[in-house]
């Protein structure tokens, strides 16, 4: 059989674990799932896009290892006693990849860009709340907003400074620049061979200062397995793993563990069961913590992880400021759970195993797209919900028929998705009760009156320790009513070749990418490159 | 039937799909265990004496999954290439006894159906509807009638000229009675080739579905959607993998070899055979 | 020389009547596509979501009103039919229009803006991969299957024949993602025989146009071979029962009394009768040509057609959905058609049938 041949290709002989002092160049080669559209991401929203151009454009600000903010393209910023405004002062002599100065009118342009509304963006609200912006000088920008508004710093790290010089009298929807850039960060675009890979280079007149690896390749591989088997057969370098091949197939291939580190990453992102709270009987709390109670979230955790995640009770980083730590998940209770149901009116009348309340069966769908860990979630939830007396089914659909049919038309009972784990605290936009139109993201319907007031509080508030008080205090609140439930939160687990060196063991909060401008080659350890 | 069983590949093949079919009616009572039972201790187990196929990524015993599976993947076979069959049928005999006009229309219906991709077609009625084992019976049957159609077509048409057929015609034969007592019965031999052929190609195109994402529904197993599972990990799980794209390859094969034989047999052409 | 006795009468006539079937067929190819294309376009917009839901994804930043805009500008908040005639209107022009997403490129063919910058169109891009892979599938099938029928035709029911038939469907019934998967295991990862996906190596740029196109056609080996395989079947198959037609045909039996050597019966008469319906199956497979495999082309990380359309429909992305599709089924109507006639053309006696 095929499985157990053990012949590695190449690099056999040389040890990878051997340290080398720090060297420029090389080429480190890594794999994403598609091409993204274009690179400049106010336009070309996708995770592709993203990952190649922040390696491009810089921003004003940025987080650091620990996620708290420091400056990018800003030397300082400051934020006025009334909390309306927010002046930044840029680094000195800083430069596009094309020479040309950086300055003050780009982040200006900039800001214009994402508020006209002639640019097809969907991330202009945050920055349409500045009422006024303004350049004193070349190195300082000041924006004002018509009252404080705390998600304004986050925002300014979440936007890339694109330069005038380039751009300006061009339709930003639609020019070749997206495809062509230039930016003002590590590296620059060296080739885009459309429909097999992005280059980038360093770029020497990097405003952040030099980065060691002399070129980053992305291949667009969508193919998860063949991505793994270009990583058996050393041809990338790095990958994002899955928990069986981080924790079975590695171990067990021990010419894999010779070439390759393994890292665990705080994840990004937590997954969740929601109830449709205007669906009978999801308006009853009792319901729904009966079917929090009823539901093992270290069985999920074990069986889709490989216990590879942490559960959450709170939709932040573990760890981080923002999660309330007086706050434990929904233990794992089937009698409670058959006792709130008994509670809420619900017991089995005709003996079929499925409980009812007024001749109407608890019997419920289950729907979620096409994500093998929240199939697998749904799964393990059927199972656990037959047993105290609930009957579900499970639908998988296909993203946009997922959102456009039952999502947004609001048909539908429960749904197991995911929601980042937002660094920024503000959770406006999925919990406050006025964000329930079609489109909009509270669909599950949340609506608690103190829910609003402390978000509007959290927006207006940008001490960080009164902004915390009252975001434990939000959590609070939903871990009691229990409008979802917190399911887990998974690792990331990047897989890296050896022959890269410099990375931070174990990953910072902010993950094992944060300083990747310092991770380096040694020339021993490199692929045979054929020269360019 | 007996001639088509002495052609030894028909034979087997033959043989083939009655093992499956046996294996897919007896499943509650050979597997040893329930297709759905979860068990996150067992996660991935190599075959062994109590798991014989191993266990897959929630520790679901894949010996009694492939024999629930094969009944999915045989019934989406038999229901698919049925509706196709049926509406090629009727569509075809209506094209062939009227002819003129309604010949046209229906046959230039054939020509836009087959001029869309068949497997673009399934992809985008699939992703619009939600893909329960249903609709993936469905739309493969609405989308793979064409070939009937044509073949009944072409026999009608050939029938119609000969001379028994002629001869009850003349004789004050009803449309009904010539369509039903004359017509089809002589123009099914080919359809039923083509028919065991299609169940073969059935199979196969769910198992393409299931590897998209939009085969049969979880928890349910068939046997695209387990193999679908195991490609990740056909490295290591390969009991995965192996075991369900055998069981396609052997189904598909032993489909594709009775379809064969039949067909050597019964083409009225075929003389050469003895 | 014993040929089928062919009857042509009234040649003119014949030839006339081949042209006015002919004119027939091509004016019959316009209400078709007009059919097929509104066809496409009901089911494709009847469908849940739309580009704005898969764009920015579920993304809480993203707001509705931004999404609002978009449907506006794309026509998306029009009737379906509206939206059609506009479609149409467009196609008349044969202008493909531009894709939905965020890039905006040109679907079928690039265009040129102000400054001279070049925006390659998507199809143009994908098309010519797909078409090399598939027109090179298509000769390893040939290539194979002709012997392999003729093969079999000679040894009917005996040994060889059993073993090929078993050998074209295996090769037919294998899943080919799962043979994919196995290969490229094997041949990449344990053996260092063969690249494992994409189409190029690094540093293809600096390599010399023969080493280019070895490393090309080492990179599209794979692709080819899985892709032939399933298609070997059909192909010997027919050779082999076309062959076994004419073989008990009378004038070869003619021809075998008046004592002509067996190779001349087998390959100046029969296997050239019996490739004379291969031109139609090769005519019908022309629109077969731009239609890549999804599978295959994720799995083998290859930008053709097929993953271009499937990323559409799953995008939403509706010019280009309609796009492909209306370039599928007019080269499949033209395919048909041009299969009619060459067979018509080589054999007189379908050349009557035809146009019946």
């Amino acid at each position: 059989m095929l499985t157990s041949c053990g012949k590695t290709p190449i690099g056999n002989t040389v040890d990878f674990s051997v340290e080398y002092p720090p060297e420029d160049g090389g080429t480190m080669i890594d794999a994403t799932r598609g091409e993204p559209g274009g690179l400049i991401t106010m336009i070309a929203g996708e995770a592709a896009a993203s990952a190649v151009a922040q390696n491009i454009f810089s921003s004003l600000l940025r987080y650091d290892k620990n996620l708290e903010f420091e400056g990018e393209l800003a030397e300082s910023w400051q934020v006025s006693p009334d909390q309306k405004t927010i002046t930044f002062k840029l680094k000195p002599d800083l430069k596009w990849a094309d020479g040309k100065p950086l300055t003050s009118a780009d982040i200006l342009f900039t800001w214009k860009l994402v508020t006209d509304d002639k640019t097809r963006t969907p991330y202009g609200s945050d920055y349409k709340l500045v009422v006024r912006a303004e350049t004193p000088d070349a190195r300082t920008f000041r924006v004002t907003y018509a009252e404080p508004y705390a998600p304004a710093v986050n925002s300014w790290a979440g936007l890339q400074i694109l330069p005038k010089h380039l751009l300006q009298g061009q339709d930003i929807n639609n020019t070749p620049f997206a495809r062509n850039p230039v930016g003002s960060h590590y590296y620059k675009l060296e080739k885009w061979r459309s429909g097999e890979q992005i280059s980038l280079v360093r770029n020497p007149l990097s405003t952040q200062g030099p980065a060691r690896i002399e070129r980053l390749v992305s291949r667009f591989i969508p193919d998860e397995a063949s991505q793994f088997l270009e990583l058996m057969a050393n041809n990338i370098d790095t990958m994002i793993l899955n928990p069986v091949q981080y924790a079975r197939i590695f171990p067990a291939r021990p010419e894999l563990e010779q070439k390759f580190g393994l890292y665990k990453e705080l994840g990004n992102s937590y997954t969740y069961l929601g109830f449709n709270l205007k669906h009978k009987p999801f308006d009853d709390v009792r319901v729904r913590k009966a079917i929090n109670y009823a539901i093992n979230k270290q069985e999920l955790i074990d069986g889709v992880l490989l216990g590879l995640g942490e559960p959450v009770s709170s939709p932040y980083k573990p760890g981080t400021r923002w999660t309330n730590p007086n706050l434990a998940p929904y233990s794992y209770d089937p009698e409670k759970a058959r006792e709130l149901l008994r509670q809420a009116g619900f017991k089995d009348s005709n003996g079929d195993g499925i409980l009812e309340r007024n001749g109407k069966p608890l019997s419920f769908e289950i729907l979620t797209n096409q994500n093998k860990q929240r199939e697998m979630s749904a799964v393990l939830i059927q199972r656990r919900l037959k047993e105290v007396g609930i009957d579900v089914r499970i639908r998988v659909l296909e993203w946009a028929s997922f959102i456009g049919r039952f999502i947004k038309t609001g048909d539908f009972d429960m749904v197991v998705l995911g929601w980042s784990l937002a660094i920024d605290p503000d959770q406006y936009n999925i919990w406050h009760s006025s964000q329930q139109a079609p489109g909009q993201f509270n669909f599950i319907g949340y609506n608690n009156s103190r829910v609003d007031r402390l978000l509007e509080k959290g927006r207006m508030e940008l001490d960080p320790d009164k902004r915390m008080k009252i975001y434990h205090e939000f959590a609070q609140i939903l871990q009691e009513e229990s409008p979802i439930v917190y399911l887990f939160a998974g690792y990331g687990l990047p897989a890296i070749h050896k022959r890269i060196k410099g990375i931070d063991n174990p990953a910072p909060p902010a993950g094992i990418g944060h300083n990747s401008q310092e991770w380096y080659i040694p020339k021993p350890l490199r692929r045979t490159e054929i020269s360019q | 039937m007996k001639r088509a069983l002495s052609n030894p590949l028909a034979l087997s093949g033959f043989i083939i799909i009655s093992m499956i079919f046996l294996l897919a009616l007896f499943a509650p009572l050979i597997a040893p265990f329930d297709p759905d039972a979860i068990d996150v201790k067992a996660i991935l187990l190599e075959p062994s004496s109590s798991h014989l196929m191993g266990t897959d990524g929630l520790g679901r015993d894949v010996f009694s999954r492939m024999l629930y599976g094969a009944r999915i993947s045989l019934l989406v076979g038999l229901v698919a290439v049925g509706i196709a069959t049926f509406i090629g049928i009727i569509l075809g005999a209506i094209s062939g006894y009227y002819r003129g006009w309604v010949d046209v229309v229906i046959m230039r219906t054939v020509d836009v159906m087959l001029s869309i991709p068949t497997f673009f077609l399934i992809l985008a009625v699939i992703a619009f509807l939600t893909p329960s084992i249903w609709n993936i019976m469905i739309v493969i049957g609405l989308t793979s009638w064409m070939g009937v159609t044509r073949l009944v077509r072409a026999e009608f048409l050939s029938l119609r000229s000969r001379e028994f057929v002629m001869a009850s015609e003349t004789l004050g034969a009803t449309d009904k009675r010539l369509i039903f007592k004359h017509l089809l019965p002589n123009s099914l031999t080919p359809v039923i080739v083509s028919s065991v052929l299609g169940v073969a190609s059935a199979v196969l195109i769910e198992s393409g579905l299931s590897f998209l994402g939009l085969g049969v529904q979880a928890p349910q197993a068939s046997w695209g959607n387990i193999l679908t599972d195991g490609k990740e990990y056909i490295q290591f799980a390969w009991w995965l993998s192996l075991f369900p794209g055998l069981a396609i390859l052997i189904t598909v094969l032993g489909y594709n070899l009775f379809g064969e034989g039949l067909r050597d047999v019964f083409d009225p052409r075929s003389s050469r055979n003895r | 020389m014993v040929y089928p006795k062919t009857i042509t009468p009234h040649r003119d006539q014949s030839v006339n009547d081949m042209l006015k079937y002919l004119l027939q067929r091509l004016f019959w190819m316009v209400p078709l596509l007009i059919g097929i294309s509104l066809v496409s376009f009901l089911i494709i917009h009847l469908a849940p979501g739309d580009i704005t839901t898969t764009e920015s994804g579920f993304d809480p930043k993203a707001s509705e009103e931004s999404r609002q805009k978009l449907r506006e500008i794309y026509n998306l908040d029009k009737p379906v039919i509206v939206q059609y005639g506009l479609w149409l209107q467009r196609m008349v022009k044969m202008d493909f229009g531009t894709s939905f997403a965020s890039h905006q490129r040109p679907v079928f063919w690039q265009t040129k803006d102000k400054e001279g910058n070049v925006t390659p169109g998507m199809i143009q891009e994908a098309l010519p991969i797909t078409l090399l892979i598939n027109v090179l599938s298509l000769a390893l099938i040939l290539v194979i299957a002709l012997p392999l029928g003729v093969v079999s035709a000679l040894t009917q029911n005996r040994a060889p024949d059993r073993a090929i038939t078993l050998f074209v469907f295996v090769g037919f019934a294998i899943p080919g993602f799962w043979l994919a998967l196995l290969m490229m295991y094997w041949t990449g990862v344990v053996h260092d025989w063969l690249p494992i996906s994409g189409l190029h190596s690094q540093g293809a740029e600096s390599m010399n146009w023969f080493a280019r196109a070895l490393d090309t056609l080492k990179h599209l080996a794979l692709p080819v071979f899985i892709s032939a395989l399933s298609g070997l079947a059909g192909i010997s198959l027919f050779v082999r029962n076309g062959m076994l037609d004419v073989l008990h045909q009378d004038y070869i039996t003619t021809a075998r009394a008046k004592g002509l050597p067996e190779n001349t019966i087998v390959y100046g008469h029969a296997l050239r009768n019996a490739l004379l319906p291969l031109i139609t199956i090769l005519g019908l497979s022309i629109p077969g040509l731009i239609g890549g495999s999804v599978i295959a082309e994720s799995i083998f990380a290859i930008p053709g057609m097929g993953k271009l359309f499937y990323d559409a429909v799953l995008m939403r992305d509706f010019p280009v959905i309609m796009g492909i599709l209306t370039i599928g089924s007019a080269l499949t109507l033209l395919g048909n058609l041009l299969a009619d006639i060459a067979y018509a053309w080589a054999d007189p006696r379908v050349r009557r049938g035809v146009m019946q």
